[in-house]
């Protein structure tokens, strides 16, 4: 049982969130209320019947990441009338114990909430870490779920599909697990399994995301953030589909001529279905581990262009934006030929996005900014430039500008300079604390590519030749040489 | 003329399949006792010389689906399996067994394996019962697990497995996907509560 009258003195752990908790200046001087609303709502526990496993805001971490939320949350209301902030605060309240049962996107809120703890300065290492980790995950399976998924899905036990198996996951996915087996040719393969009914759990965690989020229901661009919800949801969904997924992966594989050193692995479709995806494995290092064997600056670059070509080239020439560039996706093979992997989370871009897409580009390589102040105002919904207020003009400016660095620069350019990856993160932060939203949802996909890949890149220590990789594509495109005689089949 | 016991059992199943049939095809509410033997071509007093109702006639098809559950569950059983993945292997194997009657199965369930007190026992549903928990008993004796009396353990999972069944048999999710999460999630629980290395699992409760 819970007493509504938490003394500071007889509890460390709050004294310690007291400490740690940002302060309210107007409100909150101390950080003791929220630091009070963070303790209190930790100690209740979500009924069992809830899908959610553990309790998150019981740990200190959680509760810090937590206290951010609400501090974040409650900026967007702190200048409202009276009436309306107590409103709000309730609705906080209601959120934050939300956010401790959420089952499939926690992981990726709690992330989030560390990233705005880092506020206001964040360092870049820690930025790209955040990024990195910035994935959804599914509960783990054991052997016999596995075994029971095979049998709805294939009508055997997966012993019997392939000639081995390894009961051991080897790798965690957005929607499940990805297992080693083999095919009776002897070919090795990923499984990638699905969790049952992962739907259904996307559904309820949304669902609270939209009621964390309600404090917000007051500003400006709250219908904007729901759109977006939506558009999220969406995506969420259609990555259910392996078979969505397996078709994507066999477009993009068309794509690459062998020469280029980009692999996209096959597919075996007798081998998959929607919950179960099995493409050819392949062997190699993450990110992580490819560091640490300390490579030089020549092989850190020559992964970096082929990363760059990996990323335009569906985008270019089938219009798919991979919209989870995470480092978990990418494989380093000892040969030097790079591995892209996981293309459930990938947007069709419609044809008007990539005409508008297209603009923005040449009009930022002619640093014709009136032009591109247009069309930022376009992209925000606004009639004209007139129309948008000056800070949010400058605010989403300021972002859209440092995402087009690359195009705008010819010659080498260093993705691993610091002071280019900050001013991404103090952009992005303004653009967050200003809670600047209005715009379409492809908006959200964008950044999560954009964001994603530079946080790989900058680890990496990366360069390339931007400017010529994408004059190189624009080429391929212009003068519709052929690409590898691989039949492409795109099913929207 | 006296009846073999081959043509005894032949009658038997014969009536099952039929009655399997209409209750199908009509729902088993509306079917009745002189449907089944009309359809099988018999007389109703023979039927209830098999059968002495059409709840433990359904009953007695469950009974059977829960044995061939059971005899699958120990041919998949690999000895490698913690308890908590016993369980789901167990639960799992009979429920595939039993996915050929579930469309009429709401019902028989809620009349032969309701857990409230009742005037008339069904036999079939009791033995479904003793036979299910006593497997149940052993996949936790031969863990090992101490921390929880063993009737306490038996009765809350009996319930969780009836809510289990109450839930799979309208859960209308591909493969009944839903039911899997729900076991799993449960069996989890499940496990957490008896072995006592969550002490404070849900201990307190939103207020």
């Amino acid at each position: 049982m819970q007493s509504d009258n938490v003394n500071s003195s007889d509890s460390p752990t709050l004294e310690r969130l007291r400490q740690v908790l940002p302060k309210d200046r107007q409100h909150d001087p101390n950080g003791e209320r929220l630091a009070q609303l963070l303790e209190q709502i930790s100690r209740q526990k979500v009924p069992v019947g809830s899908f959610s496993r553990i309790w998150l805001l019981g740990s200190l971490q959680a509760k810090v990441t937590g206290g951010y939320l609400a501090y974040w949350l409650r900026s967007r209301f702190a200048s409202a009338k009276q009436k309306v902030v107590l409103k709000n605060e309730a609705r906080l309240t209601a959120a934050l114990q939300l956010f401790g049962t959420m089952g499939y996107l926690r992981g990726a809120v709690m992330k989030v909430g560390q990233m705005l703890a880092g506020l206001p300065e964040v360092l870049p290492e820690e930025f790209a870490e955040v990024l990195a980790a910035l994935h959804f995950q599914a509960p783990p399976m054991h052997y016999s779920l596995i075994r029971e998924v095979f049998l709805d899905e294939f009508g055997c036990e997966p012993e019997v599909l392939f000639a081995s198996f390894e009961r051991q996951a080897f790798a965690a996915a957005s929607l499940g697990q990805v297992h080693r087996a083999r095919l009776h040719s002897g070919q090795q393969v990923a499984v990638k399994i699905q969790y049952p009914d992962i739907s259904r759990t996307i559904r309820s965690d949304l669902r609270n995301l939209r009621l964390l989020l309600q404090p917000m229901c007051m500003t400006k661009d709250w219908r904007y953030q729901l759109e977006k919800l939506v558009d999220l949801e969406q995506m969420l969904n259609m990555e259910t589909d392996y078979r969505q997924e397996a078709r994507f992966t066999r477009d993009i594989r068309a794509l690459f001529a062998p020469t280029e050193q980009i692999v996209i692995p096959e597919v075996f479709e007798a081998y998959s279905t929607g919950r179960v995806l099995t493409t050819e494995y392949l062997p190699g290092r993450h990110l992580d581990d490819f560091l640490a064997g300390e490579p030089d600056q020549a092989l850190r670059d020559h992964f970096t262009e082929l990363m760059t070509t990996a990323t335009m080239r569906p985008l270019y020439h089938k219009r798919l934006l991979l919209a989870d560039p995470n480092p978990g996706n990418y494989i380093f093979m000892d040969d030097g030929r790079l591995g892209l992997i996981d293309f459930g989370c990938t947007r069709v871009l419609t044809e008007e996005e990539e005409q508008l897409q297209h603009e923005f580009e040449l009009a930022v390589m002619a640093g014709d900014d009136t032009k591109i102040d247009q069309m930022l105002a376009q992209t925000c919904y606004f009639d004209t430039v007139e129309e948008m207020e000056p800070e949010r003009l400058r605010v989403v400016g300021q972002g859209a500008r440092w995402q087009m660095e690359p195009w705008a620069k010819e010659g080498v350019f260093d993705f691993g300079d610091r002071e280019f990856f900050h001013r991404g993160i103090q952009a992005t932060m303004e653009l967050c604390r200003k809670g600047y939203s209005r715009g379409a949802p492809t908006w959200i996909w964008a950044n999560r590519f954009i964001l994603g890949a530079r946080g790989v890149v900058y680890r990496l220590r990366g360069r390339c030749d931007f400017h010529k990789l994408y004059a190189r594509e624009m080429e391929l495109l212009q003068t519709g040489e052929r690409l590898p005689d691989r039949k492409i089949h795109t099913e929207s | 003329m006296r009846i073999s016991q081959q043509a005894k059992e032949e009658t038997r199943t014969r009536i099952q399949k039929t009655a399997a049939e209409l209750f199908l095809s009509q729902g088993f509410e509306t079917t009745t006792t002189r449907d089944i033997a009309g359809a099988a071509k018999l007389a109703t007093g023979t039927l209830f010389n098999y059968f002495p109702s059409k709840e433990t006639l359904a009953m007695s098809m469950v009974t059977e689906a829960f044995r061939l559950g059971i005899a699958d569950y120990q041919k998949r059983r690999n000895d490698t399996e913690n308890l908590e993945e016993e369980l789901f292997l167990f639960v799992s194997a009979n429920l595939r067994r039993l996915r050929p009657l579930r469309p009429f199965l709401g019902p028989v369930l809620e009349r032969s394996l309701s857990p409230f007190p009742r005037k008339t026992i069904c036999p079939e549903g009791e033995t479904t019962r003793t036979e299910h928990l006593d497997s149940i008993g052993k996949i936790l004796v031969r863990h090992g697990f101490i921390a929880t009396p063993e009737h306490v353990a038996i009765t809350i999972y009996w319930s969780l497995f009836l809510g289990i069944l109450a839930f799979w048999t309208n859960d209308e999710s591909p493969h009944q996907q839903a039911s899997q999460a729900l076991i799993d999630y449960s069996l989890q629980m499940f496990v957490q509560t008896i072995s006592g290395t969550h002490a404070d699992a849900g201990a307190d409760h939103a207020e």
